[in-house]
């Protein structure tokens, strides 16, 4: 479906379609703390207080030092956030949009890529946000840093990739968003977010070492916590995982976009 | 100029006997040999060939079923034909149903920004038809206040002043729509009849026989997805009378 001229065509109609793009990127970051008495300063908050739990409980637990072991939960946090919240949004992107889709024509790649782009835009601020407060208790800051755009660039196409398979999936079977949610809990736990990667041996570093999400950890966890750039091991092994995820993604979606209003 | 032309179009449904297949299903059914139909096919709208020229009024007449909305729908490309082809040219600005994409949270003004943007507005163009919406919406005191707190009617109003914002070459209606007070439906109908008027093509599905004969030149009368009549409006409006008329009788 994808070929040679077609892709223009497509990316000139989403293109002409940016503004109703922008109005859901919108939607979503605004509406969320409306009427709150923070509102928007949730965003930096949020992931500010969920961090500051994890890493007193497991420094604790594993007798770490606080600040240390803070910048590196702190990088693997922002990614598998990113990850996890996006795909389990997307899930639900096309089907919570029904209403539109049956009543005007819209290109309906609009809807789960604005979900991932207002996740990111949640990812950025947060990753601000914590990286003041690493910077204060005195990580190390180092050029490696000027890699992060690119891993967060990475990170997006991975999880736009499934983003998409998944919102068409969960039009065709509703069961899907719930499976999604086991799945990512059984993933996070497979992920070296809060333990660490040497601490394992036997059948679970084995299943570890397949988790493709352990390069995108990779990519913030070197610059972030050794101030290293990552391998370029990992890097490859990254961009090949996003454009093998994104390709499917992209395939699956636009195969089945025509026939989704008939499922809805 | 607006032209649209239809050759066979056919638009099939799927209608699934007893529920929608759920994983559970398809990996029952994937797993079983002997497959049962759990569906059948259903022709909403079948080898319509139709061609509609710039200046024509066409009214859709037909029974509740007739495929007269399925077939309103396949012209805005929200239903991809399942078998012929469809071409338009010009711009559609389909009013299909009213408020479709509001945003219960977001205050009026917002909703004028989202739907604008679904209409097919650039925001620079927004920004000057904002004020002119509003007012003639009388929404000057509660534009800033979420649309869920609106009352049916200023909400209708609303939706109507921005929907009629739009001049379209092609206009797409579905049913007549207006609400609010006595004052406001006078109103609204001299706005329609200025959009209608501006449309190259108007294309209006109703049920009222009087409304189709005062403002169209044409009607196709569809029935089980096909088009059973089609010529001048008094014509085949005259036959769709005395087919209702004598459904009522029997």
């Amino acid at each position: 479906m994808i070929d040679s001229i077609k892709m223009p065509a497509y990316l000139q109609e989403l293109f002409a379609y940016r503004s109703v793009f922008y109005q859901l990127v919108r939607q979503y970051l605004v509406l969320r703390y409306r009427r709150t008495v923070l509102g928007f300063v949730w965003t930096l908050v949020n992931p500010l207080l969920m961090l500051s739990v994890t890493a007193l409980v497991f420094s604790t637990i594993f007798k770490l030092d606080l600040a240390t072991y803070s910048t590196y939960l702190f990088a693997g946090m922002v990614p598998w956030t990113f990850f996890s919240t996006s795909t389990t949004q997307a899930c639900g992107s096309l089907i919570s949009n029904e209403g539109l889709i049956k009543k005007i024509y819209l290109p309906k790649i609009i809807f789960p890529l604005s979900v991932c782009v207002g996740n990111l835009f949640d990812s950025l601020l947060s990753f601000v946000a914590l990286f003041i407060l690493i910077a204060v208790f005195g990580s190390t800051i180092s050029w490696a840093l000027l890699f992060i755009p690119i891993a967060f660039i990475l990170i997006f196409l991975f999880t736009l990739g499934f983003s998409l398979a998944l919102s068409t999936l969960t039009v065709y079977f509703r069961d899907v968003q719930y499976v999604v949610g086991i799945l990512l809990q059984a993933v996070f736990f497979l992920t070296p977010i809060i333990y660490k990667r040497d601490g394992l041996s036997g059948w679970a570093a084995d299943l570890v070492a397949l988790n493709p999400l352990l390069h995108f950890i990779d990519l913030f966890r070197l610059p972030l916590y050794q101030g290293v750039l990552p391998h370029a091991s990992t890097i490859l092994a990254a961009v090949s995982m996003s454009l093998l995820s994104l390709g499917v993604g992209a395939l699956v979606f636009v195969k089945h976009e025509k026939k989704i209003v008939f499922r809805l | 100029m607006a032209n649209i032309r239809t050759e066979e179009l056919a638009v099939k449904f799927r209608i699934y006997h007893d529920h929608s297949p759920s994983l559970k299903d398809a990996v029952v059914s994937f797993f079983r040999s002997s497959k049962k139909a759990s569906h059948s096919d259903f022709w909403a709208v079948n080898k319509v060939s139709l061609h509609i020229k710039a200046g024509e009024r066409v009214g859709i007449v037909g029974r509740n079923g007739a495929g007269k909305s399925t077939f309103l729908k396949a012209l805005c490309r929200i239903y991809e034909p399942s078998s012929g082809t469809i071409k338009v040219t010009g711009h559609i600005a389909p009013l299909l149903e009213i408020g479709a994409g509001f945003h219960p949270e977001f205050t009026g003004r917002e909703n004028i920004h989202l739907n604008g943007a679904i209409l097919g507005f650039r925001p620079e163009q927004l920004s000057v038809i904002e004020s002119e919406i509003i007012s003639f919406a009388e929404l000057q005191e509660f534009i800033d206040t979420p649309v869920k707190y609106y009352s049916t009617g200023m909400y209708l109003r609303l939706a109507f002043s921005i929907a009629t914002a739009v001049e379209p070459e092609i206009l797409i209606l579905d049913e007549m729509f207006a609400g609010g007070d006595a004052g406001f439906v006078l109103k609204a109908t001299a706005r329609m009849k200025k959009v209608v008027e501006a449309a190259s093509i108007m294309i209006l599905v109703s049920h009222d026989v009087d409304l189709l004969a005062s403002i169209c030149n044409r009607v196709i009368w569809l029935e089980k997805g096909e088009v059973l009549h089609d010529g001048p409006a008094l014509e085949v409006l005259a036959l769709y009378k005395a087919f209702s008329a004598s459904l009522a009788a029997a």
